[in-house]
């Protein structure tokens, strides 16, 4: 691990750290907005608590997480010390600060916005510096991630970048672009109005700036777990990664179809017309097709394995797999959820079927389900895999991990497809209460109640990582297990520049952005469309009305 | 070799040329699906042309703009300004010429054969802007009251001038108000008379400024009529006429908020006291 120990164990730490909490917030939050009596019954807690549990499991858990798998990555994949530690150090700080700043102004209750923000609504200013700060600091990672990939491709000319690096320095772009956005939104409309340099806020603006990042942000969050797919998950079956060029085009792809996609957000935003919400939705197919080449991959991948280790016929490798193994379970797992959150997400993105359900339930229950399901038990899966080589100490235990690993998976199941139904039946999203006894909704109470059952049988998953975590970070020093990624069937000696590097990608993509955000964002210079802001509330309600 | 990157824009490369063609046939792909086909139908009406669905398609339609409520007509209490003009009009006036229009006005607003019940002001003495300030109301509209709307609207705008000089050349009834305040006794809070306490001192509890400090005796306001000695009846009923809103002629309107805070019988005395100023100043003389 050189010296990316000790930096991705802290960033690790502090996702996990937070992990915990936010997942016993989402659990009172389901309690709260179900029929049963919740404990601390307030609708302005449960505001806040949504804002909290988004913004640390959206904003907090994945940026620690992929900054300090990005270090690893580097160190281990390039096999040689990461350049520019005390620049990672301080982006840490930076991002720990940030961290703490909007924890703070949140559970002040001064900053119930949601962490998706929501102006003109507005909350405490130190909630968006706070915001403003995470991710500014983690644009240190990203200029880390391209330094040492560059200065890699320069001290080895003619050589092809490990796939683990390349597709570590993709995530990094795809953020710096993702990220431009909400940063555009921040320094441009809210810190300004936070100052009091401004007394009006052009929401439209501010939604549309904050969907360049809505959209692709996810993508951020999913690329650990895809590169996990395709460098961690054929080693860990003990077969060989399919192809290694169809790795480095679904990479690229992401990079390119993740960004120009964020209007699918705003398909009930009267401001945008009807071409540039068609023209995205069109682009959001595309985004299917990497995601698609990846579920062939792992499977060819895992089937290479599989007939390796001596199964036979149509079906018999997938049961030769090494089951036991907690990254080959997880994979297992994120697949199938993968395939149920993907036909949800085809629903989403659809320009026409979205208005079935936009803002109800089935949103949430989507993201859920596949970055909470399938992005996140790979993450589970990435920690396992890890702990040992960054502490030396043995994963206590493995049987242990896949208790985790099934209550996780079937929390998320028992959560998100009730709460997919309901979302179907009508229910809205973000709301604190509901009239249960109101013959339109009595028929979602049973569906209510189960969601509630999966979230504490996530919390209870949630617990057992870190019991897991915490064990073995205490055990005794006993391995030297090296960080060992998959090979390709055929390995590449010689790949083309163009994948081999982000030149091109980055000019196409650059021109994706001009074509597809110039007017949509220049349009509201001309539209006029600022109002008041108005500030966070708390709203006074009698104890035990639900 | 691949120490480099090629050129991100040179063809000749097989990336390059795969990047940049699967670009362009997406962008081509999904705008004409979007800015022609999509955006040309509409639900309940015939589809639009191809210059019609690309605005469309770029969110421009006829009520593109920021969201607007229709606006009343605005409203204003009169369409006098007390510009340089208006008064150089005024002071033009040809009292001589004004005389000859002003017979049609002598019937009523001239001794009492018409007058009995005294509800027609006396002008004699009358400042000119107070004059053709209620005539170019009357001629707007502004003002409403009988006949003098349409007499009003026979008069033109130079004829009002004149008649207007021509009121206030006269010794008469009313008396010439100097603007010039003179310390007196009795015009203070304790004075026990309401008249002459409203007169002078007002109500500053309820928001009422004392009357003469805009007309008079003493204080003077441009456009503000004298009082002193102008029949009793016709000050009262105007005052009414303020509080109920029928008259709103006043340029900000200032008379609405005060008659609105007097009972009748402060009306009364008010009147009555106006009404009493011309004998009891002339018997001061």
């Amino acid at each position: 691990m050189y010296n990316s120990r000790w930096l991705a164990l802290a960033h690790y730490w502090v996702a996990f750290a937070v992990f915990l909490p936010a997942a016993a917030l989402g659990a009172w939050q389901m309690l709260m907005r179900s029929p049963l009596p919740a404990p601390l019954d307030d609708p302005n807690l449960y505001y806040a608590s949504v804002t909290l549990h988004g913004t640390a499991m959206a904003y907090v858990v994945t940026t620690f997480f992929a900054m300090g798998f990005g270090y690893a990555v580097t160190a281990t994949s390039l096999g040689r010390p990461i350049r520019g530690v005390t620049a990672a150090w301080i982006g840490f700080a930076i991002c720990l600060t940030g961290t703490l700043m909007a924890v703070v102004a949140i559970l002040s209750g001064q900053a119930s916005v949601l962490y998706t923000f929501y102006p003109p609504l507005f909350g405490s200013g130190w909630y968006y510096g706070g915001a403003t700060l995470l991710i500014g600091g983690s644009m240190i990672w990203v200029v880390l991630m391209v330094v040492n990939m560059a200065a890699w491709k320069r001290d080895n000319p003619g050589r092809p970048v490990p796939l683990a690096m390349f597709a570590t320095t993709a995530t990094a772009l795809l953020w710096a672009w993702a990220a431009s956005g909400v940063e555009l939104e921040m320094i441009g409309i809210v810190l300004p109005q936070v100052f009091g340099f401004t007394t009006q806020i052009d929401a439209g603006l501010a939604r549309m700036l904050f969907s360049v990042t809505l959209h692709a942000i996810v993508y951020f969050w999913l690329m650990p777990a895809y590169i996990a797919f395709y460098t961690l998950v054929p080693q860990a079956a003990g077969g060989r990664l399919y192809s290694d060029t169809m790795g480095r085009l679904t990479f690229i792809m992401f990079l390119l179809f993740s960004i120009p996609v964020g209007i699918h957000h705003l398909f009930a935003d009267p401001e945008i017309g009807v071409g540039f919400k068609y023209l995205q939705s069109f682009l959001t197919f595309l985004v299917a097709l990497p995601t698609l080449l990846t579920v062939f991959s792992i499977c060819a991948s895992l089937e290479i394995a599989g007939r390796h280790r001596g199964g036979r016929g149509l079906l018999g490798w997938i049961a030769a797999l090494p089951w036991d193994e907690p990254m080959i379970l997880a994979v297992g797992l994120s697949l199938v959820m993968l395939g149920f959150g993907g036909g949800g997400g085809l629903i989403n993105m659809a320009y026409s079927m979205n208005s079935m359900v936009h803002n109800t339930a089935w949103i949430p229950a989507h993201f859920h389900l596949m970055f909470g399901g399938a992005v996140v038990i790979m993450y589970f899966a990435i920690a396992y895999e890890m702990w040992p080589r960054i502490t030396g100490k043995a994963l206590r235990s493995k049987r242990l991990a896949r208790w985790q690993l099934w209550l996780w998976f079937w929390g998320m199941f028992i959560t998100t497809i009730p709460w997919h139904i309901t979302g179907l039946m009508g229910q809205p999203r973000r709301v604190a209460i509901f009239d249960f006894s109101d013959p339109l909704l009595a028929p979602m109470v049973p569906l209510a109640v189960m969601s509630v059952i999966g979230g504490f049988v996530l919390l209870a998953s949630a617990i057992l990582l870190i019991v897991v975590l915490v064990r073995s970070q205490v055990g005794d020093a006993v391995l030297q297990a090296p960080m060992r990624y998959a090979l390709a069937v055929n390995p590449p000696v010689r790949v083309p520049a163009s994948l081999n590097g982000f030149a091109l990608w980055n000019t196409i993509l650059l021109m994706f952005m001009i074509l597809q955000y110039g007017y949509p964002i220049g349009q509201f210079f001309v539209l006029k469309s600022k109002v008041p802001v108005y500030e966070v509330t708390r709203q006074a309600t009698a104890a035990g009305v639900r | 070799m691949m120490q480099r990157d090629p050129p991100a824009l040179e063809l000749d490369n097989p990336w390059p040329r795969i990047g940049w063609i699967s670009f362009a046939v997406i962008m081509i792909t999904s705008s004409l699906l979007g800015f022609v086909v999509l955006s040309r139908y509409q639900a309940n009406s015939e589809p639009l042309d191809i210059w019609g669905a690309i605005c469309r398609g770029l969110g421009i339609s006829a009520d593109t703009g920021a969201a607007a409520s229709p606006r009343p007509p605005v409203r204003t209490p009169t369409d006098l300004a007390w510009t340089q003009a208006t008064l150089d009009r005024i002071r033009a006036g040809n009292a001589e010429r004004g005389g000859f229009v002003a017979m049609n006005c002598s019937a009523c607003h001239e001794g009492s054969a018409a007058n009995p019940s005294h509800l027609i002001p006396t002008l004699d003495g009358m400042e000119a802007e107070a004059v053709f300030k209620q005539l170019a109301d009357y001629r707007s509209g502004k003002r409403s009251w009988g006949v003098m709307n349409a007499i009003a609207k026979a008069l033109s705008v130079e004829d009002a001038a004149d008649v207007a000089a021509h009121f206030a050349s006269r010794a008469g009834k009313l008396q010439a108000n100097s603007g010039e305040r003179i310390p007196q006794g009795g015009r203070g809070f304790r004075q026990t008379d309401v008249g002459a306490r409203l007169v002078f001192a007002g109500d500053p509890q309820r928001g009422i400024a004392p009357c003469s400090s805009c007309h008079g005796p003493g204080g003077y306001k441009i456009g503000a009529p004298v009082l002193a000695g102008q029949y009793p009846a016709y000050i009262e009923r105007q005052l009414a006429a303020f509080a109920q809103g029928i008259r709103h002629n006043d340029i900000y309107e200032q008379m609405r908020a005060i008659a609105r805070q007097l009972t009748p019988d402060e009306m009364k005395a008010v009147a009555e006291f106006y009404g009493a100023q011309q004998r009891q100043l002339a018997s001061r003389d």
